[in-house]
């Protein structure tokens, strides 16, 4: 497998997954990704905001604008 | 067959631009850099979150230090503007009305 393959298919794996999306700022969005494009622009269902390891913020359904993404984890978060 | 070789992967073919168009001509939330959100209706957007929004509250949210408690106190101010041009570069994230209550 190529490795054009490896990330073009680990995308496709996490459609529909729980993710963790971390920001540049540090914010975490955690929920279940819907989908994403080319830019990084992802939409998210469910979405839980955590700022400094806190709950913040509850959206059903986010958008959130690629620039601004750090990674996209399916790990679990860790609690803490 | 041809269309093997030709096969695109089974995912959505929804993107997320479309979360934003199914959101036209409602009210949203928008989140922006420098602690700023922004709740108005949605008339017009482009591929790069630029938005025309109309009657809109903004609230921006300032950390100040109590100079005897060295707290931190956390104040927001509120204004409304009849109709407003967001530049999209300054935009983090955009949730539609759907089950936010508070809007």
């Amino acid at each position: 497998m190529s490795r054009k393959e490896a990330l073009s298919q680990f995308i496709q794996q996490i459609h529909g997954r729980p993710v963790v999306v971390k920001l540049n700022s540090g914010v975490d969005y955690r929920g279940v990704l819907a989908c994403l494009d080319g830019y990084m622009n992802i939409a998210l269902e469910q979405t839980e905001e955590y700022v400094n390891g806190q709950l913040k913020d509850k959206y059903g359904d986010a958008f959130i604008r690629g620039n601004n993404v750090l990674y996209i984890s399916t790990h679990k978060r860790r609690a803490n | 067959m041809a269309d093997e070789a030709e096969h695109v992967p089974a995912i959505n073919v929804k993107e997320p631009l479309d979360l934003i168009r199914l959101s036209l001509d409602e009210r949203i939330y928008v989140k922006m850099r420098n602690e700023r959100e922004l709740r108005g209706r949605l008339h017009a957007y482009d591929q790069h979150l630029n938005m025309v929004l109309g009657e809109v509250e903004e609230t921006v949210t300032t950390i100040e230090i109590d100079e005897e408690t060295y707290e931190e106190v956390y104040r927001t101010t509120k204004r409304t503007i009849p109709m407003l041009f967001v530049r999209g570069d300054g935009v983090i994230l955009v949730s539609p009305p759907s089950m936010r209550a508070a809007i």
